[in-house]
C-alpha cells in the first residue's frame, strides 16, 4: 500500500515541471533538419545503445516502455515486434507508415520536414530489434517537401556510414528505400501500402497472413508509424521507465496531439498521454475562437464528442476514449463551431472516404462510395425524408463490421455519432428543408 | 494468337535517361521489381503531366508487365493523369479542418476567377483546378497546393495575389508554416524552408 | 477439427475454411467472390455469418462456461466473412439467426443498388447468381432511390467476350482467374472505389483460355459473344459430355436448343480440367451448324451429285465393292472417332477380309509410354521437361503445368464436392518457375513461364535428348549440342534426379521422329522421370490400344493412299488436299468418303456420307491418361448425318450381314470384352485405367522421317474448321504463315497479307503474321489432322501474295 503511496505520480501534463519534449522539441529550428544538427543534439546515441545490446533487449526495452503505435489503432509496438518469425535467412523488412492522410492528422509531415533523423534513426533501432537489414518508407506523394528532405537526411546518413554496411561501425547493415505514394488514403493501411509499395492496386489484403508472417514480397515484415519509430528513439535514449512514467494506465509516454478548426492557434503541440482536451484546447491551442458544438478527438473516423465541459475534462487516452465511445485514432482533434451544420460537416466527412473507398469490398464501394453521399446531397438539398433517415442509420449499421477493411467502419462509426448526438439537426434539415445552421463558412480576407 | 497492340511510334520516354532508369531500378530488389511501378510513373507524369497509353506500354514493357496491369495500378492514384494538366496544377482541399477555414469559398472564388470548374484545365494549359481530399494541413487550413508546392493559410487576398503570380509566370517561394508547437521557433527556419 | 454448424457437429480437416464448413453440414450462405479453384478474397462480404470459437487458458486448459460445464464459446465482434475464415477446433458457426440474415438482407441490397436489374433482357436470367441469391436472401425491395451507376453496356472485350459493365458486382473472379489459372494478366480493375470498372488494354485478350471468365461471371457482366441473345438458360439442353477436340479428355457442358448448339461451357472434371477448358474448345463449335454441312448422303453421277437415300448410297457401295478382291479396299478413321466407331471400322475390314484399316493421323510410335504420368501427376510434379508446344497441342496440359508450378495439390473433396474457398490459395502466389523446363525450336507461349528454356534447331530435339543423356551417364559431350554449358545441363538434371515426382511431355514434333522419342525414353529412363505422350487428336490412344491398326505397317493408311488400295472409305480425312494424292485418288475404283463437309476429297469421291459431329455421337473416348471418357449426343439437328457405326449398319444391311458396331449398343459388347468394363455405364469423370502394351510392330510405320525446315505446328483453334467458326475466326485471324521478321522483311510481307504457299506440295492459303517466335528461316505453318505437327518443307520463294482480303480455302 505503501509502495503505491510513495510511487511518484505518473505525468499527464505538460506543465508537470518533469515534462520535457522530445519527440517535437527540435522541429522548426534552423537545420533542424540535418545531420549536423541532429548528432549536435545527441543523435543516433540511441541506436548505438541499441546496436550495442542484443535485439531480443531492444525489443524488450520497447515493450516495458509501454508504447502504442501511433498510426491509430494503438497497437502495443513491442510486442508487435515481438511477433517476428525466428530468423531464418529471409530477407526482414522494416516499414514506416508515412502515408498521414487521415483528416485532422498533421504531424508525421512535420517530423518528415523538419527531423527526418529522428525517423531514420528509429528505424535502424527497429531494424536491429527484428533483425531486418532493409527498410521502407512510405511517404504519401502530396508530401514533396517531407519527400525531399527525408531523401536528402537518407543520403547524409549513408555518407556518413549511418546507413549502408556495417551501420555506426557496428556489424549490421541497414538501408532505406523511401517510396513516393500517388493519393489515395487507402494506403496508410499497412496491407494496402504492401501491395502499393509492391506495384499493384493498393487493396488491402487478407490477414492473415499478418505482415510479420508474410509482408512485403511475402516476406516479414513489420511496420509502424512515423511518430512509433520517432518515440522509440527516446525510449532508448532514456529508457522504458522513463518513458511509462508518462501517462495513464493503459497509455504511456508522450503523444503529437494536433488540433484544428477554430481555435486560436491551432497546430501540433507534444503532450503526455492522459492530458486532458482542455489542457490541449484552451492551454496550448488558446481555446476556441467562436462557440463549438463537438470535438472529433482522433481524426475524422473517430466518433465525435459533444462539446462539454465534462468532456473537456477526460484525458486523451485510448482507454478513456473507448469508454466514451470514440477512440484516440491519431490524436487530431478537430472542433466543430456551433454554427456550422453538422449534417453537411458529415458530408464532407462521409465524402472523403467516399472518395478515398478502395472498391474492393460490397458495403464500401456501394454504401461508403455511392449511396451514403447521395443521401447526404439528398438531405442538403432539402430532399430528405425522415425516412431516409432512418434507411440512413440502417444503411450505415450495415457497413459496421462487415466490410473487408476499418475504412468502411471509419466512415460508418462517426456517422453514426452524428446521429446519436445530433439528431435533432439532421430532423431539422428534413423537416424544414433548411440547415439549423449555415453550410458556409467565413474565408478570412 | 494475340493481335499485337499497335501504337503510335513515339520516342521512349526513359530512351536518353537510362541512368536514371537503371538507379530508380536499382533501389529494389531482384524478385520487387514491380516496386518501381509507381517511380516510373511519377517521372513521367512530372515531366509531360500526365501518362499516355504509349508511356504505360513503355513502362509494362521495362517491367514485363502487361500494359493493363500498369494501367489498373496508375489509374488507382489521384496522382497520375490521362489527360495533361495545366502548368499550374491547382488542387484545393476541401475535407473538414479546411471547410471549417473557407475552403469551399476559396474553391468558388478559383472556379469565378479562372473560369474552370473542378477538372478542368484551360486552353492554353496553363491552369488546371482539382478539388482534392485532405492534405494533411490542417493545422495550417485551407491549403492551396500548387504542383509540388504547398501553400497554407490561405486567405482571399493571399489567393488573389497567388493566382496573379501565376498569371506573371512568378509563383513565390512557400513560407513554410506549422502552426502549434514551434510555430515561430525560428523564423530563418521557416524562411529557408522551400529551398531546399 | 469439430466444428458445429447451426447445430450440426462435423468433423473436417484442419485448414478447411468455415464456408465450406457450412456447406458441408448441409447448409446454404450466399457468396459471389468464392470460386471453386481461386483464391478465396473475402471481397463481396456476402458469406456473412456468426462465428465463435473456444479459448485455451493460459495452463492450455479450454476456457469452460460456468453455467454449461462445456467450453465457452467467445464469438467474434464482427460477422465473419465465411470464405475466409479457416475453422478452429470447437468453432461454432451459425447462418440462420435474425442477425445474420439481416446482416445478409443489407448485402444483398448493398450489391443491387448499382446493378440494372434487367434480368428480362440478360442472357444469365435463370441461371444468375446474384438473382438466385437476390430471391433467396433479399428483401425483394429496394431503398436505393437515386440513378445508378450508367456504364457501357456492350463492351466487346474482344470478339469472343462482350462486357457489360453495368451488371458487374466486382466480385473480381474473372481478374483474378487470368491471374491464378493461365497467368496472363490481361484484365484488371480501373479506377478505384465506386467507379471501378474491369478493362484491358491488351487487343483481344491475348490468352488461350478466355472463355473461362463467362462460366465464372456470377451475373451477366461477361458473356459468350457466340452465344448473346440465342436463348435463356431454361430454354437449353444440357448435355454433359467431353470434348473430342483434343486428348485431354475435358469435360464440357453442351448448350443447345432448338437442334442447334449455342454454346458449349466447361464442365467438372476435377482430374482433368478442372472447370477449365481452352478458347478453341469453347467457341469452336459452330461450324456444326454451319449451312455447309453435307446434312444427307451424295452420290456421283457424272460431274454432279445427287441426293439419295442411305440405303441407296450403300446399296451402290455394296455393289462397287463386290467386283473388288476385300483385300483391295482401306479403311481409314481420323484419330477423334470413338472407340465404337473404331469397333465399327474393324468389324467392317474384318468382314472385307482386309488388313488395311487404320486411324490417323498418328505417329509411327505408340502412344502407350513405359511409364505414364496423368494429369493429376502433372499438376503435382516438381519437375516439369516440356518438349513442344502443348499450350497449343493440348491446352490443358498448359493449365496443370502452371498449377504445378504453384505447388498446391488438388484440393480434396467435401460431401458437397470441390472446396468452395480454398485456403491455400492466394492471390498472386508465387509460381516456382525452375521447376520447368521448355524445349522447342521456336519460342512457345510456355516458355514465359518456364525457368530453363532451350530453343533446338529444326528437328534437333533427338540430339539434344541424347546429349542430356550422355551428361547423365556422365559421358563426354559436345556443348553446343546441350545449347547450354556442361554445368548448368548437370545442374538441371540433377534438379530433375532430385525431384520427387519429374514429368516428361513428349509433344508431336518428338513423336514424330523415332529418334526423338528413343532419346526421350533413355533420359526419363536416366532421371526417372514419367511420361506423358501428346495424341495428335483425341482418341488416338484410344484408337491404338484398341487396335484400329493395319495387320500389317505395310497396310498403313500412307500404303493405302499410295496406291495399295483400290477402294477407300475414309471418314474425317481430305488426303486430296495435296495434288498428287488427289490425282491417285481418282483412280480409284471406289472412294467414299465420310465427313461433315464437301472438302477436296468429297469432291473427288463416288459417295459422299454425311457424318456426325463429336456433338452428335455417342460414344467413348481414351484421353492421353489413360481415362476412358463418355462422349454423348447433345440434340443437335444434323439432318441424316450418322456416326461411322451408323455407316457400317447401312452397309451391313446392304450385304445382308448384321456386322459387330452396327450400333453403338453392339460396339459396346466388343469392347465390354476388350477392356473389361461397361463403356455404357462411364460417369462424367470416366474410369482411369492402365494401359495395356501394344504390339509394336503395328504400330510403326514405314515412312521416313520428314525432312525441311519449316515447321507444322499446333494450334489451339482447328484450322480445319476455322473457315466454318465466324466468332473464332473474327477474334483469331485466319490460319497463319509465322515469319521471322527478316525472313517477311526479305520477301516485303507484312502481317495480314494474304499468300498462297506450298506445304510439303500442298498449296495453302494463309495469312502472314510477322513474329520472333519464328526463328530466322523456319516458318510456322497450322497442322492439319491430313499434315499433323512435325517438320514441312515450305517454299517461301514459290509464295503468291494475295492482299485483297484472304478468303479461306
Ligand atoms: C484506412 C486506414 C488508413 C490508415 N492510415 C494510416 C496512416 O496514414 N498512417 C499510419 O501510420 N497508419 C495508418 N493506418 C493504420 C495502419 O494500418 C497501421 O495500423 C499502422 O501503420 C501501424 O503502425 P503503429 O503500430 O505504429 O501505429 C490506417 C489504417 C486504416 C484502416
Ligand atoms: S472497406 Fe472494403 S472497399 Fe473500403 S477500403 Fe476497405 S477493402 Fe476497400
Ligand atoms: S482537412 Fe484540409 S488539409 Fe486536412
Amino acid at each position: 500500500m505503501s509502495d503505491v503511496l510513495d510511487a511518484p505520480k505518473p505525468i499527464t501534463s505538460r506543465f508537470d515541471p518533469r515534462f520535457e519534449t522530445t519527440l517535437y522539441a527540435h522541429v522548426g529550428a534552423a537545420g533542424s533538419h540535418t545531420l549536423a544538427y541532429y548528432q549536435a543534439h545527441g543523435g543516433y546515441e540511441a541506436a548505438r545503445k541499441a546496436l550495442g545490446m542484443e535485439p531480443k533487449a531492444v525489443v524488450d526495452e520497447v515493450k516495458a516502455s509501454g508504447l502504442r503505435g501511433r498510426g491509430g489503432a494503438g497497437f502495443p509496438t513491442g510486442v508487435k515486434w515481438s511477433f517476428m518469425p525466428p530468423v531464418d535467412g529471409r530477407q526482414r523488412f522494416i516499414v514506416c507508415n508515412a502515408d498521414e492522410s487521415e483528416p485532422g492528422s498533421f504531424k508525421d509531415r512535420y517530423l518528415l520536414e523538419d527531423d527526418p533523423h529522428q525517423l531514420i534513426e528509429g528505424m535502424l533501432i527497429a531494424g536491429w530489434a527484428i533483425q531486418a537489414t532493409k527498410g521502407v518508407i512510405y511517404v504519401r506523394g502530396e508530401y514533396y517537401h517531407a519527400l525531399e528532405r527525408t531523401q536528402a537526411a537518407i543520403e547524409e546518413a549513408r555518407a556518413a556510414g549511418i546507413l549502408g554496411t556495417g551501420v555506426l561501425g557496428s556489424g549490421f547493415d541497414f538501408d532505406l528505400i523511401l517510396h513516393r505514394g500517388a493519393g489515395a488514403y487507402i494506403c496508410g493501411e499497412e496491407t494496402a501500402l504492401m501491395n502499393s509499395f509492391e506495384g499493384l492496386r493498393a487493396n488491402p489484403r487478407l490477414k492473415p497472413p499478418f505482415p510479420a508472417q508474410a509482408g512485403v514480397y511475402g516476406l516479414p515484415t513489420t511496420i509502424n508509424n512515423v511518430e512509433s519509430f520517432c518515440a522509440a528513439v527516446h525510449v532508448m535514449r532514456r529508457g522504458a521507465a522513463w518513458h511509462a512514467a508518462m501517462g495513464t494506465d493503459d497509455s504511456k509516454g508522450m503523444k503529437l496531439y494536433q488540433v484544428s478548426g477554430p481555435v486560436a492557434r491551432p497546430g501540433v503541440y507534444e503532450l503526455p498521454m492522459g492530458a486532458t482536451f482542455r489542457e490541449l484546447i484552451f492551454d496550448l491551442a488558446g481555446g476556441p475562437t467562436e462557440s463549438a458544438k463537438a470535438l472529433i478527438p482522433g481524426g475524422s473516423s473517430t466518433p465525435l464528442l459533444p462539446w462539454s465541459e465534462a468532456t473537456l475534462d477526460l484525458p486523451m487516452d485510448y482507454g478513456t476514449m473507448a469508454k466514451h465511445g470514440s477512440m484516440l485514432g491519431t490524436g487530431g482533434v478537430i472542433v466543430i463551431p456551433e454554427a456550422k451544420c453538422i449534417v453537411d460537416a458529415f458530408y464532407n466527412v462521409v465524402r472523403f472516404y467516399a472518395h478515398e473507398s478502395c472498391g474492393k469490398c460490397t458495403p464500401c464501394r456501394e454504401g461508403v462510395a455511392t449511396w451514403l453521399p447521395k443521401m447526404y446531397q439528398k438531405l442538403l438539398a432539402g430532399q430528405g425524408t425522415r425516412e431516409d433517415l432512418v434507411v440512413m442509420e440502417d444503411m450505415v449499421k450495415n457497413m459496421r463490421g462487415t466490410a473487408f477493411c476499418p475504412l468502411a467502419d471509419a466512415c460508418a462509426m462517426p456517422v453514426q455519432a452524428s446521429f446519436k448526438h445530433f439528431r435533432h439537426e439532421y430532423e431539422h434539415l428534413v423537416d424544414t428543408g433548411t440547415s439549423m445552421y449555415p453550410r458556409r463558412r467565413e474565408w478570412a480576407e | 494468337m494475340s493481335a499485337m497492340h499497335q501504337l503510335p511510334t513515339v520516342t521512349p520516354f526513359f530512351a536518353d535517361k537510362q541512368q536514371l532508369l537503371s538507379e530508380i531500378l536499382g533501389r529494389y530488389p531482384d524478385y520487387g521489381q514491380r516496386s518501381a511501378l509507381m517511380p516510373l510513373l511519377w517521372e513521367v507524369q512530372r515531366a509531360e503531366r500526365h501518362v499516355s497509353e504509349a508511356r504505360v506500354a513503355e513502362i509494362a514493357e521495362i517491367l514485363g508487365l502487361h500494359a493493363t496491369e500498369v494501367k489498373g495500378a496508375m489509374s488507382f492514384y489521384g496522382t497520375y493523369h490521362e489527360h495533361p494538366v495545366g502548368r499550374y496544377h491547382l488542387q484545393v482541399c476541401r475535407t473538414l479542418s479546411c471547410a471549417l477555414a473557407g475552403a469551399d469559398e476559396m474553391a468558388d472564388f478559383l472556379e469565378d476567377e479562372l473560369d474552370l470548374v473542378n477538372g478542368e484545365t484551360d486552353a492554353e494549359g496553363r491552369f488546371s483546378l482539382q478539388f482534392v481530399e485532405c492534405l494533411g494541413s490542417c493545422g495550417t487550413a485551407p491549403v492551396l497546393q500548387v504542383n509540388d508546392t504547398y501553400f497554407e493559410r490561405v486567405s482571399r487576398s493571399r489567393c488573389r495575389a497567388l493566382v496573379d503570380a501565376m498569371r506573371r509566370d512568378a509563383l513565390p517561394e512557400p513560407t513554410r508554416e506549422r502552426g502549434g508547437d514551434n510555430e515561430a521557433a525560428d523564423p530563418a527556419a521557416a524562411a529557408e524552408g522551400g529551398a531546399t | 477439427m469439430k466444428v458445429t454448424v447451426n447445430g450440426t457437429v462435423l468433423d473436417l480437416a484442419s485448414g478447411t475454411s468455415a464456408i465450406d464448413a457450412v456447406f458441408a453440414a448441409g447448409f446454404d450462405v450466399p457468396y459471389f467472390c468464392s470460386q471453386e479453384y481461386m483464391s478465396p478474397i473475402g471481397a463481396c462480404r456476402m458469406c456473412l455469418a456468426k462465428v465463435g470459437a473456444p479459448r485455451k487458458d493460459r495452463d492450455g486448459s479450454w476456457i469452460v462456461d460456468d453455467e454449461t460445464g462445456e467450453p465457452k464459446i467467445f464469438h467474434f465482434p464482427t460477422m465473419m466473412a465465411t470464405c475466409t475464415t479457416a475453422i478452429m477446433e470447437g468453432m461454432v458457426i451459425d447462418t440462420l439467426s435474425q442477425d445474420v440474415k439481416d446482416a445478409q438482407n443489407g448485402m444483398v441490397e448493398f450489391t443491387l443498388i448499382n446493378h440494372p436489374l434487367d434480368c428480362p433482357v440478360c442472357d444469365k436470367g435463370g441461371a444468375c447468381e446474384l438473382q438466385d441469391r437476390a430471391y433467396e436472401y433479399g428483401t425483394g425491395r429496394s431503398r436505393f432511390a437515386f440513378d445508378k451507376r450508367h456504364q457501357e453496356k456492350h463492351h466487346p472485350l474482344s470478339d469472343l467476350i462482350t462486357l457489360d459493365r453495368e451488371r458487374c458486382i466486382h466480385c473480381k473472379r474473372c481478374v483474378r482467374y487470368f491471374e491464378e489459372v493461365p497467368g496472363d494478366e490481361v484484365l484488371d480493375f480501373i479506377d478505384r472505389g465506386g467507379h471501378t470498372y474491369i478493362g484491358t488494354l491488351e487487343d483481344g485478350l491475348p490468352s488461350n483460355f478466355t472463355g473461362n471468365i463467362t462460366d465464372i461471371c456470377p451475373v451477366g457482366a461477361l458473356l459468350d459473344a457466340t452465344s448473346r441473345f440465342r436463348g435463356r438458360n431454361w430454354e437449353y439442353d444440357h448435355t454433359f459430355t467431353t470434348s473430342l477436340d483434343d486428348a485431354s479428355g475435358s469435360a464440357i457442358v453442351v448448350d443447345a436448343r432448338t437442334g442447334r448448339i449455342e454454346r458449349v461451357k466447361s464442365g467438372l472434371n476435377p482430374e482433368v480440367n478442372k472447370s477449365w477448358i481452352d478458347d478453341g474448345i469453347r467457341f469452336g463449335h459452330e461450324y456444326v451448324d454451319h449451312a455447309d454441312r453435307v446434312r444427307r448422303p451424295l452420290l456421283r453421277k457424272g460431274e454432279r451429285f445427287e441426293t439419295v437415300s442411305w440405303d441407296e448410297a450403300a446399296a451402290f457401295i455394296a455393289e462397287r465393292l463386290r467386283g473388288l478382291s476385300g483385300k483391295d479396299v482401306g479403311i481409314a478413321v481420323r484419330a477423334d472417332a470413338t472407340l465404337e466407331e473404331g469397333v465399327a471400322a474393324r468389324a467392317l475390314a474384318e468382314h472385307l477380309g482386309t488388313g488395311q484399316v487404320d486411324h490417323a493421323p498418328r505417329h509411327g510410335r505408340t502412344l502407350v509410354p513405359v511409364h505414364g504420368a496423368t494429369l493429376v501427376d502433372v499438376a503435382t510434379a516438381d519437375a516439369i521437361i516440356v518438349l513442344g508446344d502443348v499450350s497449343e497441342e493440348l491446352p490443358a496440359l498448359d493449365l496443370r503445368i502452371k498449377d504445378a508450378l504453384k505447388g498446391v495439390t488438388p484440393p480434396p473433396l467435401l460431401p458437397h464436392g470441390v472446396p468452395i474457398a480454398d485456403l491455400r490459395l492466394k492471390e498472386r502466389m508465387p509460381r516456382a518457375s525452375e521447376r520447368l523446363t521448355v524445349v522447342a525450336a521456336y519460342r512457345v507461349d510456355l516458355m514465359r513461364h518456364a525457368g530453363h528454356t532451350v530453343t533446338v534447331p529444326v528437328g534437333g530435339e533427338a540430339t539434344w535428348l541424347e546429349a542430356m543423356t550422355a551428361v547423365a551417364h556422365g559421358e563426354r559431350v559436345d556443348e553446343a549440342a546441350l545449347a547450354m554449358s556442361r554445368a548448368d545441363a548437370e545442374a538441371l538434371i540433377a534438379s530433375w534426379r532430385d525431384a520427387d515426382k519429374a514429368v516428361m511431355i513428349l509433344g508431336g514434333f518428338v513423336l514424330a521422329s523415332a529418334a526423338a522419342t528413343a532419346a526421350a525414353d533413355a533420359l526419363g529412363k536416366a532421371v526417372g522421370a514419367r511420361q506423358v505422350r501428346v495424341p495428335p487428336m483425341a482418341n488416338g490412344l484410344g484408337l491404338e490400344v484398341t487396335g484400329v491398326l493395319p495387320s500389317h505397317a505395310r497396310y498403313d493408311y500412307r500404303h493405302m493412299l499410295a496406291g495399295g488400295a483400290r477402294a477407300l472409305l475414309l471418314s474425317g480425312l481430305d488426303p486430296a488436299q495435296d495434288p498428287a494424292l488427289a490425282e491417285r485418288l481418282r483412280g480409284c475404283e471406289l472412294l467414299v468418303v465420310h465427313d461433315m463437309f464437301m472438302t477436296a476429297t468429297a469432291e473427288i469421291a463416288h459417295v459422299v456420307l454425311p457424318a456426325a459431329s463429336g456433338f452428335e455421337k455417342d460414344g467413348t473416348t481414351l484421353s492421353l491418361e489413360g481415362r476412358y471418357l463418355p462422349v454423348r449426343a447433345a440434340p443437335v439437328d444434323g439432318g441424316e448425318a450418322r456416326d461411322l457405326t451408323g455407316v457400317v449398319k447401312s452397309l451391313g444391311e446392304a450385304f445382308g450381314q448384321r456386322l459387330e458396331g452396327r450400333s453403338v449398343r453392339s460396339a459396346r459388347r466388343v469392347l465390354r470384352k476388350q477392356l473389361g468394363f461397361e463403356p455404357s455405364e462411364l460417369d462424367r469423370l470416366g474410369l482411369l485405367q492402365p494401359l495395356p502394351k501394344v504390339r509394336a510392330s503395328v504400330t510403326v510405320t514405314t515412312d521416313e522421317e520428314a525432312t525441311g525446315e519449316a515447321l507444322r505446328v499446333p494450334t489451339m483453334v482447328r484450322p480445319e474448321y476455322l473457315a466454318y467458326n465466324p466468332h473464332l475466326r473474327a477474334a483469331l485471324g485466319d490460319p497463319a504463315l509465322r515469319l521471322h521478321p527478316d525472313d517477311a522483311a526479305e520477301r516485303d510481307l507484312r502481317t495480314g497479307d494474304g499468300v498462297t504457299v506450298s506445304v510439303d506440295g500442298v498449296p495453302r492459303r494463309l495469312r502472314v503474321v510477322v513474329s520472333d517466335a519464328a526463328p530466322r528461316g523456319v516458318p510456322l505453318v497450322p497442322a492439319t489432322p491430313d499434315a499433323p505437327v512435325g517438320r514441312a518443307v515450305v517454299d517461301l520463294d514459290a509464295l503468291e501474295v494475295d492482299r485483297r482480303a484472304l478468303e479461306v480455302a
